[in-house]
């Protein structure tokens, strides 16, 4: 009976495999034909992609896929998952690209396919104002505990950056790591220099010390299903292309190398 | 600073009453089904056919097993490629009364096993039939047994319904760690959500009670 | 369908998986002992006849039942800091989960103990035993057989539970699975074994009460 019992629910998780791919028809085609783009996005916080003072869905990665859909002559739809949701609805064909700051790696680009990188982003290290840590140094001190974001490109870093720090997952948005930091549960952080910008700008005047030293690089990409390669070379050919005629400039310059968004959202 | 930060909280309201309003419908909307569903299953658990229970008791077994974000997404992207493609409301619907029904099954069972056989026997003695000797007998004194645990599992199912965020509904939790994100006073945030939550679950532990008490009097 | 199931990069994981099962068992057992603790502490509060000692119990067990663990635990975890007390994770962990689950086991016990005919309560009166002698050897062993099903059931709850850790940086079992879905982008795979993992816990737990049960059984009583 046990036996049986484990077999019989190891059969139904096996199930779960079946998360495979539509069928292959050109993914662009599906698209233009019902007429729209379904973008998988993750709400994770400014300025990528966050809900602003209105309610509204906004920011640098919605600003792009809106004008992507634009170009496409569709509508563009969000599907706002979690980090766990992102993946499955990209696989099961619920969304047709996935546009979270999501940074390609061989590994995983082993199992879906990224477009070419749109961006760069550096990790930078940040500690609380007026506490013992001073400078970047500081953190690396042995036993030093170091709050980095699950899955980011902080975590990533972190080991060989800062060997003898204590490293501290933790899973849900950025502003969980400025919170750990802030209240004295982490010593340092270590995140994208962007996020912990527009991210720490919502805390009082002189809350955090960031250290500018740029400790990487790493790119940000779409992804998109490998069976989807008309979407991929589409999607190359737009970050191409806006990428010539300044406009992708002008949404990094508003979003990213500025404050210039938080005058309006 | 606490103002300060309350009075941006509060700019967000919106958010957080449509949060609020999923929360309340995907759990009373699951919680109806799951009730129904869940006495059916608890009868035929503590039932006489043997091999239907087990059978059942292998698929409340596996939901009650798993955590209920795999089952989520079972619905939400496995359904679909047998034919039953759900949106994620309908979705969140199905796997939180299915899990609901799973965990009330159980509570159920152990009520109606805990009352005495002597009960029954008794209603069997008086010319009941079967259907009456549970309705009128069995039943009701499982019932007072089981409304604790059964409140508490209500409590419980509208506190699981905030995984469905990871299919893309925005549920009361999730309209939390959204308005984190710009006003980052988790603390402050979190314990807003908690009152919300609060406000839902409160007057679902009065009422029991109150039923509770209801139930003693008259069995005392 | 199997085939899609990459089960070498399971195997590739298992370390990982391991070491998350473990910590899972440890946080939940741990978590249960200090839950039983509050839970028979709250109930035998409740049920007493002293409306101030009442009183407390019956605050903790549904301003915690009625609020979600989520918000508990980041009430103790940022909240704490600010009273200046700074507790390890994993130690921050088990008092959220003892207290949470703590106030689910105090209403399950009481309901057990309310399901005791009064006749039996007031045999034990008349037979001149303490409050205390009646609780130990008449109300509580026959509580104990009503409440081991639902205790089981929140005792799974609390296992499952214990995944929430995961946001405030425990590593245990779910952390485990995500460590495949964001490595390798191999979300079902980090799923199926995350499942496999709470499954053994689940069987292992309820065969445990079923042992106990089949030996403290009484004709009549499940």
């Amino acid at each position: 009976m046990k036996n049986l019992t484990a077999l019989a629910c190891a059969a139904i998780l096996t199930g779960m495999a079946a998360v495979a791919t539509p069928a292959a028809a050109g993914t662009l085609d599906d698209i233009l034909a019902r007429g729209e783009l379904r973008v998988a996005v993750q709400t994770q916080g400014p300025p990528f992609s966050f809900m602003d003072k209105n309610g509204q869905r906004t920011g640098s990665a919605i600003e792009l896929t809106t004008l992507m859909a634009e170009e496409m002559g569709v509508k563009v739809v969000y599907l706002d998952f979690d980090w766990d949701g992102l993946l499955p609805a990209l696989m099961s064909g619920k969304a047709d690209m996935l546009a979270a700051d999501m940074t390609p790696t061989l590994a995983r680009a082993t199992k879906v396919a990224f477009t070419k990188p749109f961006m760069y982003v550096g990790a930078v290290a940040f500690a609380k104002q007026g506490g013992d840590i001073a400078s970047v140094e500081d953190c690396r001190k042995p036993g030093t505990t170091l709050a980095v974001l699950l899955g980011s490109t902080g975590e990533k870093l972190a080991p060989k950056v800062f060997p003898e720090a204590e490293i501290k997952s933790f899973k849900g948005g950025g502003t969980l790591i400025l919170d750990a930091v802030a209240s004295g549960q982490a010593k340092c952080g270590l995140n994208d220099n962007s996020a912990v910008k527009a991210q720490a700008a919502a805390y009082p005047e002189g809350t955090f010390t960031i250290f500018e030293e740029m400790l990487s690089k790493e790119p940000l990409a779409y992804a998109v299903r490998y069976d989807s390669m008309d979407l991929l070379t589409w999607g190359n050919l737009f970050i191409d292309t806006v990428t010539l005629d300044g406009r992708l400039d002008a949404n990094l310059d508003y979003w990213v190398n500025s404050d210039a968004w938080k005058a309006d959202h | 600073m606490v103002w300060f930060y309350l009075e941006r909280i509060f700019g967000y309201w919106p958010v957080l009453l449509k949060g609020m309003g999923m929360t309340i419908g995907l759990s009373l909307l699951s919680l109806v089904i799951g009730v129904a569903i869940g006495f059916g299953f608890g009868i035929i658990r503590a039932g006489r056919n043997r091999w239907a229970a087990r059978a059942l008791g292998l698929y409340i077994d596996f939901f009650r097993a798993t955590p209920f974000l795999v089952q989520v997404f079972i619905v939400f992207f496995i359904l679909p490629q047998v034919g039953i493609e759900l949106s994620a409301f309908a979705a969140g619907v199905v796997a939180l009364s299915n899990m609901a029904a799973c965990f009330i099954g159980e509570i159920v069972a152990a009520g109606l096993k805990a009352v005495p056989p002597g009960q029954s026997e008794a209603a069997l003695a008086s010319g009941m039939t079967r259907a009456q000797q549970m309705r009128l007998v069995v039943m009701p004194q499982a019932v007072r047994i089981i409304t604790p645990s059964l409140v508490g599992q209500f409590v419980l199912l509208i506190k699981d319904s905030s995984v469905v965020s990871a299919i893309g509904l925005l549920d009361l939790t999730r309209s939390g760690w959204l308005i984190v994100q710009s006003v980052p006073n988790g603390l402050l945030v979190f314990g807003i959500v908690g009152v919300g939550y609060f406000i839902i679950c409160y007057p679902l532990i009065h009422l029991s009670r109150r039923l509770e008490r209801r139930g003693q009097a008259a069995f005392l | 369908m199997l085939g899609g199931l990459n089960t070498r990069v399971m195997l590739e994981y298992l370390p990982e998986i391991w070491q998350g099962f473990l910590a899972t068992l440890f946080l939940s057992a741990a978590s249960f002992v200090g839950a039983m603790v509050l839970g028979v502490l709250a109930c035998a509060l409740a049920i007493q006849p002293l409306r101030w000692l009442r009183a407390p119990a019956v605050v903790y067990v549904d301003a915690i039942r009625a609020t979600p663990l989520l918000a508990q635990l980041y009430f103790l975890y940022f909240g704490l800091p600010r009273l200046g007390v700074v507790l390890p994770e994993m130690l921050i962990g088990i008092i959220a989960l003892s207290l949470n689950s703590g106030a689910y086991m105090a209403e399950i016990i009481r309901s057990g103990i309310l399901s005791i005919p009064r006749g039996q309560v007031e045999a034990g009166m008349s037979t001149g035993l303490s409050y205390l002698q009646r609780m130990r050897l008449i109300v509580l062993p026959q509580a104990l057989r009503v409440t081991v099903s639902p205790l089981i059931g929140q005792a799974i709850v609390l296992i499952k539970d214990s995944s929430l850790l995961s946001l405030i940086s425990v590593v245990e079992l779910t952390r485990a699975g995500q460590r495949i879905a964001i490595d390798r982008f191999m979300p079902v795979e980090g799923l199926v074994a995350t499942a496999l993992g709470y499954l053994v816990l689940y069987y292992v737990l309820k065969s445990a009460a079923g042992a106990w049960q089949a030996r403290n059984s009484l004709p009549g009583r499940g």
